[in-house]
């Protein structure tokens, strides 16, 4: 079920109505509800799958456990610390990465001048959500070994943090030192909790719907037919796939956080503003933060971060990028993308401004960001662009092909749409929505903050109307994020 | 809870209201003019109607529409005469031509390029089969007997899968009371026309197949495409029987590269005269077609136009 299906629309009205107004006083209930649900939103993709995410709840209740009963006993603990992170990642090795790995080997081989034919792939599908609901299992373990949390006990309270629909398929990636304790304890009906879920689903919606889909025909068309356009066209495609994804996965982590908010649960934030972002580092404070906060927190910080030499930290940030890279999919094109991270980040690392920019926004205290910060946002927009280049192509081969006519046919020729539309409606849809988010830049959870009630009835029905001036009922609307 | 829900209520009611006015202020919901049957049994357009037709989400081709008093969008009547030389375009969409300024119709391409003298009449009706296009040219045959060349627009693979012409209650359901009720809506009209409200339709049918034991209708096409063929060059040659074809002044018009060898060796052989439009557009050095669907646009219309100039004047009709 999508979130921006009707389907979803009629779902979420029900589960609403019936956990507030039918089962509202009973915990154990609403919890049960809440876990039904979330197996019936995931199971309308594929019911099969279902399997695998009662398998890791299961696995990773038991482990915690287990950790906790052995106490004192750091082997042990660290036995069945593995158990999780073993079972964890092999599901993840056989979906999703299995067929990569033997085809790179195949290719290696070729390489090496040795001719196999290939009989070890196989048609996996890959889970929706496999990558987020492990990684959420993984921490909860990880936690209970590094002290942070105990182990729940009640297996229906832990089953619906693994699988609370909201953040199942797509994040964020929540610890259970967020999450859990709210679903162990009683949540109360708070009107001004629901209204602002309401505003952050309508506010998602619209990046989903209007920024994201109203750009991917574009952005499908010059990545498609890359080699027939100049450099100009290859910018722009790059530029507005930037917007895309950004409008796609903050709009999907939106409506998350905001449904979450109908329920009484909070979730963690996951995208702050990554556009207005002064430096690489920053980009990376505000981008995908459940996921980039759950590597620093389980892989970085464990490997020693940026308290061992230079030399040793560095390698640090280059594993961390690498590895968020290989995160998001079985493709060279990510690991590269990954690299390329890490090589902008290494030189503000050595500067010391990785941190400098963690509690404050661009333009804090004026209206308008200086020129300097100006510079920067372009600069740092401008690598994050060049970067999606191996995000969105479906080949090294056609990255570099793409980077490659870039500079070798520097040339301009306006641009015209696959489909006939103006350009200059979504040039002038994009300002509109960069310098709105420039305005609300200091708080990602409240969308829609205006003092007179007219402007945000007017706000809300702009809004409204602008999703049914783009909407285009013969695109296929799923979320990029689903495949990884 | 009681304060979430009357506010709620209250937004949702403002909203709709803000919308439809705003829909009304950019012309994105389209009018839709009245359809009946007619004595003779044609379906068709109730006469004397004016409006405006929209194509795309944006308002991107706003164009008026004038049906005449025969029940057809025109910038004229249709007055046949013994004395004029008349020519009639008998066909769906493509000739009824709500997607374009009904002043540059393909009809008035051909009057402009033939002299004024000479009259074509667009007998054009969205959703137009052949059963309905034949059934028309024998229902209104005293006119048709009057008029001096019939092109009729056909495409194979869409317009033969009726073998006889009976009324299509379906598309007059569209005139039931609730459906006139809605239509006064510009913002349903236009959430229909962009396809917003399919998924709604969908999972009604879907809910109402659930109700009735869960078994979806089964496709209408079955079998080999050859056997679809051969039906459909039956309901074609069961189609002449009914209704009749002047072969001496109608000619088809049509898209050969998409038209079945069976169906062209037929024509050959039984001596139906027809028009390929399909090499002459496929190889145009400009798009023919709209951008926001697949109706001809001016450039297309203008080539149609001088296919059917050059083969009138082949015939003598004109220089």
């Amino acid at each position: 079920m999508l979130f921006n299906s009707l389907e979803y629309f009629v779902f979420l009205p029900i589960m609403f109505l019936l956990y507030w107004f039918v089962l509202g006083k009973g915990l154990r209930l609403q919890n049960v509800l809440v876990l039904v649900g979330s197996y019936f939103f995931y199971g309308l993709w594929d019911w099969r799958f279902l399997f695998l995410i009662i398998a890791s709840t299961v696995v990773d209740y038991f482990v915690g456990i287990m950790i906790h009963r052995n106490e004192g006993d750091r082997p042990k603990q660290k036995l069945w610390l593995w158990v999780s992170i073993i079972f964890n990642i092999s599901l993840l090795g056989f979906f999703k990465y299995y067929n990569f790995f033997v085809d790179s080997f195949i290719d290696l081989f070729e390489v090496m001048g040795y001719s196999i034919k290939s009989t070890w792939t196989l048609k996996i599908i890959l889970p929706v959500g496999i990558s987020f609901y492990t990684f959420q299992t993984m921490s909860y373990s990880m936690d209970i070994y590094y002290k942070r949390i105990k182990p729940c006990h009640d297996f229906l309270s832990f089953a619906t943090f693994v699988a609370f629909f909201p953040q199942l398929v797509a994040g964020p990636i929540e610890r259970a030192s967020n999450l859990l304790h709210q679903i162990t304890n009683k949540r109360t009906f708070n009107y001004d909790q629901i209204v602002s879920g309401l505003k952050l689903i309508l506010w998602g919606l619209f990046k989903k719907l209007v920024i994201a889909d109203g750009i991917a025909p574009i952005v499908d068309d010059i990545f498609l037919n890359h080699e027939t356009y100049p450099a100009s066209t290859l910018i722009l495609g790059v530029t507005l796939f930037s917007f895309q994804v950004y409008g796609d996965f903050s709009g999907y982590s939106d409506i998350a956080i905001g449904t979450a908010k109908l329920f009484g649960v909070e979730l963690m934030s996951n995208f702050k503003f990554p556009n207005f972002s002064r430096n690489v580092a920053e980009y990376w404070q505000r981008w995908h933060i459940s996921l980039s906060t759950w590597f620093r927190h389980y892989v970085y910080i464990p490997l020693g971060g940026s308290r061992v030499s230079q030399g040793r930290a560095i390698r640090n940030i280059c594993i961390i990028f690498l590895v968020s890279g290989f995160w998001h999919g079985a493709n060279w094109t990510f690991i590269f993308w990954g690299g390329f991270h890490a090589l902008a980040y290494i030189p503000v690392f050595l500067m010391g401004r990785n941190t400098i920019y963690k509690d404050n926004v661009v333009g804090e205290n004026s209206l308008f960001p200086s020129l300097t910060e100006l510079g920067q946002l372009v600069l740092t927009f401008g690598i994050v662009t060049f970067s999606r280049i191996f995000f969105r192509s479906e080949s090294l081969t056609d990255s570099f092909n793409f980077i490659g006519r870039i500079f070798s046919d520097f040339s301009y020729a306006p641009y015209e749409h696959p489909n006939g539309y103006r350009m200059l409606d979504y040039f002038i849809l994009l300002a509109v929505f960069v310098l709105y988010e420039y305005r609300i830049r200091r708080d990602e959870r409240n969308p829609f903050q205006f003092k007179s009630k007219a402007v945000r009835f007017l706000a809300y029905t702009l809004v409204i109307f602008t999703m049914l001036l783009f909407y285009d009922s013969g695109f296929d609307r799923s979320f990029i994020y689903f495949q990884f | 809870m009681k304060k979430l829900v009357i506010k709620l209520g209250v937004y949702a009611f403002l909203i709709l209201i803000s919308l439809e006015v705003l829909v009304r202020i950019f012309y994105l919901g389209e009018d839709k003019p009245s359809r009946f049957v007619d004595e003779s049994k044609v379906e068709k357009w109730k006469p004397n109607q004016e409006g405006y037709s929209v194509t795309g989400n944006r308002n991107q081709n706003f164009v008026r529409y004038n049906i005449n008093s025969s029940g057809f969008n025109s910038y004229q009547e249709f007055e046949p005469t013994n004395e004029g030389y008349e020519v009639a375009l008998v066909g769906d969409s493509f000739i009824e031509g709500f997607h374009q300024p009904y002043k540059s119709s393909i009809g008035r391409k051909m009057e402009l390029e033939l002299g004024e003298t000479i009259k074509v009449f667009e007998y054009g009706y969205a959703g137009y089969d052949m059963a309905d296009q034949m059934h028309l040219i024998h229902a209104y045959r005293e006119d048709f007997e009057l008029i001096d060349r019939i092109y009729i627009k056909m495409k194979f693979s869409n317009d033969l899968n009726r073998g006889e012409y009976y009324v299509q209650n379906e598309r007059l359901s569209l005139e039931s009371p609730l459906n006139k009720i809605l239509k006064k809506s510009k913002l349903l009209v236009y959430l229909s026309e962009i396809g917003a409200l399919t998924p709604m339709k969908n999972m009604v049918n879907d809910a109402r197949i659930l109700a009735q034991g869960g078994n979806r209708p089964k496709s209408v096409t079955q079998g080999k495409t050859e056997s679809k063929d051969q039906t459909f060059l039956e309901n074609f040659k069961n189609l002449v029987a009914l209704y009749g074809y002047d072969k001496d002044k109608t000619v088809l018009l049509m898209d050969v590269s998409t038209t079945p060898k069976l169906f062209l060796d037929y024509l050959d052989t039984n001596g139906f005269d027809y028009i390929d439009f399909g090499e002459k557009l496929n190889n145009a050095n400009r798009n023919t077609t709209l951008v926001y669907d697949r109706h001809w646009n001016n450039y297309g219309r203008t080539l149609i136009a001088e296919l059917l100039v050059q083969d009138l004047k082949s015939i003598g009709v004109a220089n």
